[in-house]
């Protein structure tokens, strides 16, 4: 349990520092392609750019997001509930999220995987993009293993209080 | 069993889940749309919808635009932008009864012109600004209720996420949203100052006038927030002129924003990765929120519920203004319980179509809904903002800030009905976008 956590601890970091490369990827892409567009030419591809890399910071911040408990849920009323009610309402969510999250993971890798293999390409650069899609796929992939690591978590020994 | 029935079923189901489970709202409605879209066509079209929206949403150009304003908001945020903001508010009208609480307003409004937050805004001021009212024994309620309300201008004011998220739902551009955000922040801004004006006539005491400043002091202050001003203007003008996309203004601002905050030395590597992190979180729960509402949008799609609904809302005896009426206190009642950002996805599919079979403008909805749902966020039991200020404000009980807050109610209804009187006050600045 605790090495899964460390795993899923260490994973999530990688992915928030490849998804912090690609935020100021876009940034910097975004201010070329208007500096080169006033002066000379646009940066060709920008845009398709901009959207895959967008995919990339919003997939890979997925897991981070729920380890920060930053996804907002409605909780006035759950807040009123019993102790052992909380526990099973918590139960059904980690146990639907993580279930619905490795099917959408598994749907968007059947997806990647039939634009790898027609060979699409992209519009402009005409360059394949089905990584991205697979970064979308592993983005959701993460997220299904931090709501399963939080499932057994309510299941586990008391955690120790941190620092 | 009828596709109303079954839309109206999916609607019950989402509210039971959210509200009963306290599940994610982006979760809950991905769930629910998924569910119902299932039931209704099959579910090989069911697991193929969710991969395409899904991939679609992630990959989404006119989606980026949530991340670059976020991450200008959050550089702004750590680099201490709002400290200086106050200060120059503060030397401006400190010296007069309630000045203070001016200033923090007016701070509050000025910060929003760069970050879109609430609780950033919020949490800062409360940091900044409350100390400096204790040192005037201003009272609790006046000071936390003006930072608590004052916060709420985040979400109104341009470049606002709710105002992003609003146009790219309902197909508007999001300059035209902006400027139209422009008059109803302004109005509701000089409303939350001219309350701290009549309360501190009435309850001298509450806000003790503050030290006199000399000219010299007042344009001095000017200078720490002239960069700021510069950057509202670069993103503005460029919208105006359709010099820049709304993306590519999020860009070009957070690029400034980084430029200037790096050269004056207020932004350290520890401020810009926290930016980054937290512009990934924000970004995300936001995206995850949008993909969600667009998965349950194809589920009530296929049962025309939202279509129903508009065209037997048209046919009610009743004025059209009257529908809007119920309309807004459906969001104040839904803005009390749960977040703006979640409640607007939720109901902009069945209560815009609906607004435009009335003949409202679609700018003036999107911009009014928000400052309606603003509401939520400083009344119980959610009044996320109220918390903030409540959590941070040393020796001031939670009840004594929804009570400051109490004071301030008024200022948004007379908002709320001026906007609905005068709809010119919103539409007049996007009529004028080239």
């Amino acid at each position: 349990m605790q090495t899964l956590d460390k795993i899923s601890q260490i994973l999530n970091q990688a992915l928030v520092l490849i998804g912090g490369i690609f935020l100021v990827g876009m940034i910097v892409l975004t201010c070329g392609n208007i500096f080169f567009r006033t002066i000379w030419v646009p940066i060709p591809g920008t845009f398709e750019l901009m959207g895959y890399s967008g995919a990339v910071v919003a997939a890979f911040a997925l897991g981070y997001t729920q380890l920060k408990k930053g996804h907002i849920a409605v909780d006035v009323l759950v807040n009123m509930f019993p102790k052992p009610v909380q526990k099973l309402v918590q139960t059904i969510n980690f146990a639907v999220g993580f279930i619905f999250f490795v099917l959408a993971a598994w749907q968007i890798t059947v997806k990647a995987s039939t634009l790898r293999q027609t060979g699409e390409v992209t519009e402009t650069l005409r360059i394949i993009y089905y990584p991205f899609a697979y970064a979308v796929a592993l983005g959701c992939l993460v997220l299904a293993l931090v709501l399963l690591i939080d499932l057994f978590k309510l299941f586990g020994p008391p955690r120790e209080s941190q620092s | 069993m009828s596709l109303a029935a079954v839309g109206i079923l999916g609607i019950v189901a989402l509210l039971l889940i959210l509200f009963c489970l306290g599940m994610p709202v982006g979760f809950a409605m991905a769930l629910v749309g998924f569910c119902g879209f299932c039931y209704v066509v099959s579910f090989k079209a069911g697991l193929n919808m969710i991969s395409a929206v899904l991939w679609d949403t992630f990959s989404k150009y006119g989606l980026t635009v949530i991340p670059l304003f976020i991450f200008m908001g959050q550089v702004a945020f750590y680099s201490g932008v709002n400290e200086k903001l106050y200060n120059a508010a503060y030397k401006w009208v400190g010296h007069i009864r309630g000045g203070i609480a001016m200033a923090t307003v007016v701070a509050c409004a000025a910060f929003s012109a760069i970050c879109g937050s609430n609780a950033a805004t919020a949490a800062t001021m409360t940091t900044v600004a409350l100390p400096q009212m204790n040192k005037f024994n201003y009272e609790p309620k006046l000071s936390t209720g003006a930072i608590a309300c004052g916060s709420t201008l985040g979400v109104v004011i341009p470049p606002s996420v709710v105002l992003i998220i609003i146009g790219l739902s309902t197909e508007q551009s999001i300059a035209r949203l902006f400027y139209g955000g422009i008059g109803a922040g302004l109005i509701l801004a000089l409303l939350l100052t001219l309350t701290i004006y009549v309360v501190c006539r009435i309850y001298p005491e509450w806000g003790p006038a503050g030290p006199q400043t000399s000219w010299l002091e007042k344009f001095k202050a000017l200078s720490g927030a002239l960069e700021m001003v510069i950057l509202f203007s670069l993103v503005m003008l460029g919208l105006y002129f359709g010099l820049f996309t709304p993306a590519e203004a999020g860009a070009a601002g957070s690029f400034f924003a980084v430029v200037i905050s790096v050269f004056q030395g207020r932004l350290s590597w520890k401020g810009f990765i926290a930016s980054v992190t937290d512009t990934l979180r924000i970004s995300c729960m936001v995206i995850m929120i949008v993909a969600g509402a667009m998965i349950f949008g194809r589920f009530l799609a296929v049962t025309r519920i939202p279509f129903d609904i508009a065209s037997w809302v048209v046919d009610l005896p009743v004025s059209g203004m009257f529908i809007m009426m119920i309309i807004f206190a459906i969001y104040i009642i839904g803005g009390a319980v749960m977040d703006a950002l979640a409640l607007l996805l939720i109901t902009i599919p069945i209560f815009f179509p609906v607004s435009q079979e009335l003949g409202y403008d679609p700018v003036w909805f999107g911009v009014t809904i928000t400052v309606v749902t603003t509401l939520g966020a400083v009344t119980p039991p959610v009044g996320a903002t109220t918390y903030v200020v409540g959590g941070m404000a040393k020796n001031v009980r939670l009840e004594e800030v929804f009570k400051g807050v109490t004071y301030f109610l008024p200022a948004y209804i007379i908002c709320i009905l001026l906007l609905m009187a005068f709809p010119a006050l919103v539409t007049f600045l996007p009529s004028l976008i080239k």
